[in-house]
């Protein structure tokens, strides 16, 4: 527990130290809400359009940009850098255990996209978005962008272990784009033509983000939230198991 | 006495392309005195690093056993970690991290507490010189402070042996004189040294004992007096062999002269 600790601490010091890394992590997926926002804005006005509850399309386009905010996984990328210069042999030669040093990395991440979906949500409220949910609806969101992050970041990070290449971690992190377009990410899934419907009901990121869009667009709907948090906590659950057995058969 | 460090029939595979195996190392048998600076010599490829490795748990043994202080590396790696102290030839070390952050939070992962770890960062620190840039971030160190900090790190929870895998290559000749006074003093704290090196002055300075290593096995180990008055022996003459000729000789190279450089061939 301590090392874990020791570890998370550095993987918080380095986020910190880092701001041209935290950046682009924010500003991206901001940029897409504005884009997507400014592009389809008009064919989904608030008072003729049901499934936007009352609120801007902004609100509907939310939860995309707080999973794209939290598909980033810098954490990896790092982590190749140290398997090149030499440190990660050098914490691999200490005697702490295998699970500690797969964990100690990823810790700082759901810290960081928990503060970022702050500031995300921050940013959206002068634009008529609304947490209908309440405080506990936010605290919520945070929570899931937080898991969502954690397992996402593990998954880059068995990359890199595995690969133990910048360009495969880096290439691996746009798998997340071919999900996000997989999802109801426009529209709800009962307007996507039918292909299109089946590849988002496959598609698990499509519950999280419908549990974050039910957070935000309407009061606590556990029907709607459940399945995010479901998903998340497999996702998190099997990539971290998968992370563990990974450090421990590094050879 | 128990060895410091002592490997029998030390085997490393790997598998290669299309299913094939490559031995890397071959059944090493070694037995190192507590207390001596050991070198292990041999060209590139001959597998120094690997056999470093395998001894400091970093990868796994094909075959054969080895022993650190008595504690068997495979069944024990966690025991075998805290007796020994790692520098390995890529200097480890976090660029964002200050000198001190990475003593303490290596001297953390060993056990001690937060002040215990900052009083031993302050010690380490003033041994390698370090003290004035021990809150500058290591990405602004020059290479020789940078393998300063290395040795300094792999020595935060007084290891009994200290693995050094060609601790100067690629530094100056004056950062590699400050190296070598480090290794000198470090010793000279009854710290047993396990040193890989590509430069026999090197090895010659520094090591009470050496073994050459060529193509995974052993092919020569002894002082460097007694494997030097071997090959004069062997040659005849008055002609007094250095460490180079012992190495060329043992591992079957000789040197040729070419674009105005001294290089050795097979």
């Amino acid at each position: 527990m301590n090392a874990l600790k020791v570890l998370g601490g550095r993987g918080l010091r380095e986020a910190l130290r880092t701001p041209d890394a935290l950046l682009p992590t924010l500003l991206i997926p901001l940029f897409f809400l504005v884009v997507n926002v400014g592009q389809a804005a008009r064919i989904f006005p608030t008072d003729t359009t049901p499934f936007l509850k009352g609120q801007s399309y902004a609100a509907f386009q939310l939860p995309a940009t707080i999973l794209l905010a939290a598909s980033f996984g810098t954490a990896a990328l790092y982590l190749v850098e140290e398997i090149e210069n030499g440190y990660f042999d050098k914490i691999r030669a200490t005697p702490v255990s295998r699970t500690s040093i797969a964990l100690g990395r990823l810790i700082s991440e759901p810290i960081k996209i928990a503060a970022m979906t702050v500031v995300i949500i921050l940013v959206a409220l002068p634009f008529g978005v609304s947490v209908q949910s309440g405080i506990v609806g936010v605290l919520l969101l945070v929570l899931l962008a937080a898991g969502w992050a954690t397992g996402y970041a593990a998954f880059l990070q068995f990359v890199a272990l595995k690969t133990r290449s910048a360009a495969a971690t880096n290439s691996a992190g746009l798998v997340f784009f071919p999900l996000l377009f997989l999802t109801p990410n426009f529209v709800p899934r009962d307007l996507l033509t039918d292909p299109m419907e089946v590849a988002a009901t496959l598609n698990p990121v499509t519950y999280v983000m419908e549990a974050m869009r039910s957070l935000i667009l309407e009061p606590l709907n556990w029907a709607a939230i459940a399945p995010g948090f479901i998903v998340v906590a497999a996702f998190v659950g099997v990539m971290l198991v998968i992370n563990v057995h990974v450090m421990r058969t590094y050879d | 006495m128990t060895s410091a460090v002592s490997a029998q029939g030390l085997i490393k595979t790997f598998q290669g392309k299309k299913g094939s195996t490559v031995e890397a190392v071959r059944g090493v048998d070694l037995s190192v005195e507590p207390g001596e600076v050991f070198g292990f010599l041999g060209p590139n490829g001959a597998g120094k690093s690997t056999t470093v490795r395998m001894l400091t748990t970093l990868t796994t043994i094909s075959g054969g056993s080895a022993q650190v202080v008595g504690v068997d590396v495979a069944s024990d790696p966690d025991g075998v970690r805290r007796k020994i102290g790692v520098a390995l030839q890529d200097v480890g070390l976090d660029p964002r991290q200050t000198g001190r952050e990475i003593l303490v939070l290596q001297a953390r992962l060993f056990g001690l507490t937060a002040s215990e770890a900052s009083a031993r960062a302050e010690e380490l620190l003033e041994l390698v010189e370090l003290t004035d840039a021990a809150d500058r971030r290591t990405k602004t160190y020059s290479g020789g402070m940078k393998r300063r900090l290395d040795l300094a790190s792999a020595l935060v929870h007084r290891p009994d042996v200290l693995f050094l895998d060609e601790p100067t290559t690629g530094l100056d000749p004056a950062s590699r004189l400050v190296v070598w006074e480090e290794v000198r003093r470090i010793n000279a704290l009854g710290v047993t040294v396990f040193l890989t090196t590509q430069y026999l002055e090197e090895a010659d300075q520094l090591c009470s004992r050496l073994a050459i290593i060529d193509g995974g096995r052993i092919v020569r180990e002894g002082t460097p007096e007694a494997l030097k008055a071997d090959l004069k022996a062997k040659r005849g003459g008055d002609t007094e062999p250095t460490l180079d000729d012992v190495f060329l000789d043992v591992t079957g190279r000789s040197r040729e002269r070419g674009a105005g450089e001294v290089r050795e061939v097979q």
